[in-house]
């Protein structure tokens, strides 16, 4: 069916669409209110007066946008464990041995697929904790909801790694599936329990359902120990029990142990089948019902074993029910034949088959890829089928199936799974791992979404840098530097901005933001962000206009430590060699005022040459010399400069022509 | 499976004309018929209104948000023939600069991508297209291209940025050769390809397959291959997919992907182009994937179970 955004009125207004990062914009327009141009033509013929007479008037709630998102399990708290689990489990499976060959790898493979079940139980355990605990019914409806939801999933899961990864054989493979069946179908667990605990469990009335259970998931041994119950409590049917306790001590079945060959088992059971036929037929149960239907079932015939539909509850429980009694040697590939018929026979026509229903069955008969693409129509996010896909295709199963698709829908399915981690604001991390082992797209889809990741703190900006660095994502990392600089910039952090933009190797922007510095220098004549500017290192290259900053800085920390002459040569190289800005070079100027005025010499001879030069550079360059005139406090600096130099020259011509020592 | 998070309510007086979220999916911005742009903090559920920005004086068509590293910024157009950018500064939202040089209404806008600078294209119903490109200092440079389309031109969209040929990393510094292009869409029933070519913007191929107004086009994100495909929808209420592969030679082959049954108005591709959203006039939105043996399919379940349309993401054609 068609999605319907709650509250949208499709009758009165069409619907716009726009993809956001991670949601989707919704919202009622019209379209179709565009000026066709400076002559209409007949046939388009809206104009705007139209458009305007059509809106005016406007029913209430068509100024509205909806937000709309995908994949909300990623925001349920209580599911947080099976994605972090879940993540950590895929990420062993990607890094184990993959020189491990046979039956070890297989034995580790299906240790993996447990451990993906665990962690399903583990939170279907919590939800339905927080079901139980919660007072809200709406929200214990959501949790019940998911309890059953991810109950199938493990239920599939579970079935698939009999079937797939642990590709049990003839013979425990129905010992397999008798053991999910026992575990899944628990509907009959609390009967149990209350015939079992009961003072005198013959005479409950539920007494022969707990046996006829038993029976059917073939629990001899419970349902001996009980019938025993029966026996002792009613002796006139001492025989018969004995008889039937018999043939079930007797049943032969599939061991783990491969004591016997198939061969040999299928003999025994030959032979037991019709041990149990002749007691039936010689009417030796007769005259207890209840005994003569369980040897029916032990015969495996299929109305008897039909007519306990209630207690199997499900066509797959029937089914193993029905192998266990009529074809316990039964093959893998041989499982296909028995499930349309299986499937029926339970529902009768009386309801159809669930989704549920048709991934189980494809699942029996190897179908996989039906599998997973009914589990991707089914679920309402891709966790279940990327992961298991991903453990179908370590398990090298999907590459032998239909090869067109091959180990690419392993990867469709962990990009989808994936992308949709992006949108949670600390779920992303997991997805950057599962991205980095999907070979042909995951890269480029990490940097498509890396970049939308909102950079809210400069943890969060460092983080998302260093998985970029890691992965020599430069564009990437460009990216964000450039946009945390900006970001400082405009909160007037100008350090912060200043290395942002380093890290960028952003020459453009060093540049702006080092004029900033130098600006404000001007204007409060000191520096902020010393610390930066100091140890700026060789990354002071970046640009012309940042290394005049380092060094200009560098010029004011030698004046504070009294080392003239250093800081001297460096103000003048300044100039000489055009690190600094023209616009620059006045305060410069003034700067070397002090060192002029101190007692001892600084600027040598030629320096201060070189000074008076670069004083007239300035002041000739100034082609507008009315205007320079005009600016009092200009031409007094100007003034005392020429003076200074002119003295400072004058000391140093005399020492300078002085011979040392005299 | 979708659940509505947020509704937004803009209170805009009038028809809103389109809403796009920022980069992040932080901000949302709005434009209408009432003139007005307005611009909402939607984090964790909220709306909260940033600003409701006032300049134009007609109905705003649409908005488009920069990349982050420009600070944050929006431009808008208008049916008033005029383009403006906005600018955050300080925490106001301000006017930056006011486009006027279109004759008639200026119906579409789209940044390119920020490797190339700040620089805006804008589609106008005069049939011309001006890319506006950010000089420094708040200067902005004007090229048109005029006569783009006859009669009008409905939708400009920008190719990804990609290097040609070159999969080796520049030394940082140093500006990559980009080869700058985009798509435009117009009332002359073409999609038209530009390309820049020694600061001049050229026309570069002229995609016929539309028999009406070209309404949108939206051209696809790369994912590293060596193809570009664009969206292109009309009022012949078709929708046609053009790819273009470099080892096949020099064309744009269009494929169908759908023959609706009113004019469809917008198209629009995912973050990672693998699903394209189709807006008609039927009052649906389509969403549509490619399976992995190119064949297009509906994934929104309108069309499950018509004509062998499968409703799964990767298309089983073939395991019948």
């Amino acid at each position: 069916p068609p999605q319907v955004v709650p509250g949208a009125d499709p009758s009165a207004r069409q619907l716009c669409f726009e993809w956001g990062p991670a949601e989707v914009l919704v919202c009622e327009t019209r379209f179709g209110r565009r000026d066709p141009g400076p002559d209409p033509i007949p046939s388009q013929s809206w104009t705007l007066t139209g458009c305007v007479a059509d809106t005016v008037g406007t029913a209430p709630g068509s100024s509205r946008v909806f937000v709309v998102r995908r994949d909300q399990d990623i925001y349920i708290q209580t599911l947080r464990k099976l994605f972090n689990e879940s993540h950590g489990i895929f990420m062993g499976l990607q890094r184990s041995e993959e020189e491990l060959a046979g039956k070890s790898r297989k034995a580790q493979l299906v240790q993996v697929s447990k451990n993906y079940r665990s962690v399903i139980r583990a939170c279907m355990e919590d939800m339905h904790q927080a079901a139980v605990s919660t007072r809200d019914p709406a929200l214990q409806g959501q949790y019940s909801t998911q309890v059953s939801i991810l109950s199938a999933m493990e239920l599939i899961w579970n079935l698939c790694e009999i079937l797939f990864v642990e590709a049990a054989a003839a013979g425990p493979l129905l010992l397999r599936l008798l053991d999910w069946v026992r575990l899944h179908v628990c509907d009959v667990d609390s009967m149990v329990r209350e015939v079992l605990s009961s003072e005198s469990p013959s005479k409950h009335k539920l007494f022969w359902n707990v046996v006829d259970v038993f029976v059917l998931q073939g629990r001899m041994d419970e349902a001996r120990h009980l019938l025993s119950k029966e026996a002792t409590a009613n002796p006139t049917s001492m025989n018969m029990y004995k008889i039937l306790d018999d043939l079930m001590k007797k049943m032969p079945m599939p061991s783990l142990a491969n004591t016997q060959t198939l061969t040999e088992l299928e003999l025994k059971w030959q032979h037991w089948h019709e041990e149990c036929q002749r007691f039936l037929q010689d009417g030796t149960f007769a005259s207890n019902p209840h005994m003569e239907s369980i040897c029916k079932i032990l015969l495996g015939d299929e109305d008897a074993i039909l007519e306990k539909k209630e207690l199997m509850t499900t066509w797959y429980h029937f089914l193993v029910t029905r192998l266990l009694y009529s074809h316990p040697t039964v093959k893998p590939m041989e499982l296909r034949f028995y499930v349309q018929s299986s499937m029926d026979m339970f529902l009768g026509g009386e309801s159809s088959p669930e989704p549920l229903d048709m991934i189980l069955m494809a699942a029996f008969e190897f179908e996989m890829h039906q599998v997973i693409k009914e589990c991707s129509i089914v679920l309402s996010n891709w966790w279940f089928v990327a992961h298991l896909t991903d453990l179908l295709d370590h398990c090298k199963l999907l590459q032998s199936h239909n090869l067109y698709f091959g180990s690419n829908m392993r990867e469709f399915l962990l990009l989808e799974y994936a992308s949709g981690l992006f949108s949670h604001h600390s779920l992303w991390q997991l997805g950057v791992d599962y991205f980095d082992h999907c070979p042909e797209y995951g890269r480029v889809y990490l940097e498509l979404h890396i970049e939308r990741i909102p950079l809210s703190t400069e943890q969060k900006a460092l983080k998302v840098l260093r998985i970029c660095e890691q992965r020599q994502m430069h564009e990437q990392v460009r990216s964000i530097c450039k946009i945390m600089a900006m970001k400082a910039l405009r909160n007037n952090r100008l350090g912060s901005a200043l290395s942002w933009s380093i890290r960028a190797k952003d020459a453009a922007f060093a540049t702006l933001i080092s004029d900033r510095f130098l600006k404000d220098y001007c204007e409060r004549g000191c520096f902020s962000d010393l610390d930066l500017i100091d140890n700026l290192g060789p990354s002071m290259l970046l640009s012309d206009r940042l290394t005049f900053l380092g060094k200009y800085r560098e010029f004011h920390r030698l004046y504070g430590e009294k080392r003239f002459p250093e800081a001297a040569r460096l103000l003048l190289t300044l100039m000489t060699a055009h690190i600094a800005p023209c616009s620059f070079w006045m305060t410069l100027l003034t700067d070397a005022l002090p060192l002029l005025e101190q007692k001892e010499i600084i600027f040598s001879a030629e320096q201060t040459y070189e000074l008076m030069r670069c004083l007239e550079d300035l002041t000739a360059g100034n082609v507008d010399k009315q205007k320079l005139q005009e600016d009092d406090v200009e031409t007094t600096k100007v003034e005392m400069l020429r003076l200074a130099l002119a003295r400072n020259l004058a000391r140093v011509i005399v020492k300078e022509g002085t011979v040392e020592g005299s | 499976q979708v659940s509505v998070i947020n509704t937004v309510d803009t209170s805009h007086e009038d028809m809103i004309h389109d809403a796009q979220m920022d980069y992040y999916g932080t901000r949302l911005a709005t434009c209408s018929s009432d003139r007005s742009v307005k611009i909402f903090d939607v984090r964790n559920g909220g709306q909260i209104l940033i600003a409701d920005l006032r300049g134009h004086e007609g109905p705003v068509w649409q908005v488009a948000w920069a990349h982050p590293m420009y600070g944050n910024i929006l431009a808008s157009c208008s049916y008033d023939r005029k383009v403006i950018i906005w600018k955050e500064e300080n925490g106001t939202w301000e006017k930056t600069y006011e486009y006027t040089g279109h004759d008639s209404s200026v119906n579409s806008v789209c940044w390119a991508p920020h490797d190339y600078g700040l620089i805006l294209a804008c589609g106008s119903s005069d049939g011309a297209i001006s890319l506006l490109s950010y000089t420094g200092d708040g200067q902005w440079e004007v090229k048109k291209i005029s006569n783009a389309h006859t009669i009008g031109c409905n939708a400009v969209s920008w190719a990804p940025a990609v290097v040609p040929g070159s999969l080796i990393e520049q030394p940082s510094g140093q500006k990559p050769n980009y080869v700058k292009r985009f798509a435009s869409g117009g009332c002359d029933n073409l999609v038209k390809i530009w390309k820049e070519e020694d600061s001049q913007w050229k026309e570069e191929q002229k995609l016929e397959a539309h028999s009406d107004w070209v309404r949108d086009v939206a051209w696809a994100p790369s994912i590293g291959l060596p193809t570009s495909t664009i969206a292109s929808c009309s009022q012949d209420g078709r929708v046609f997919i053009w790819t273009y592969d470099d080892a096949s030679g020099n064309s744009w082959s269009p494929k169908l992907l759908h023959k609706f049954n009113d004019v469809v108005w917008h198209v629009s591709w995912s973050i990672t182009a693998n699903i394209l959203a189709v807006s008609g006039g039927d009052n649906k939105v389509t969403l549509w994937k490619e399976s992995v043996d190119g064949l297009w399919a509906c994934i929104s379940d309108v069309n499950k179970g018509q004509g062998g349309v499968s409703a799964v993401p990767e298309g089983q054609q073939n395991e019948q």
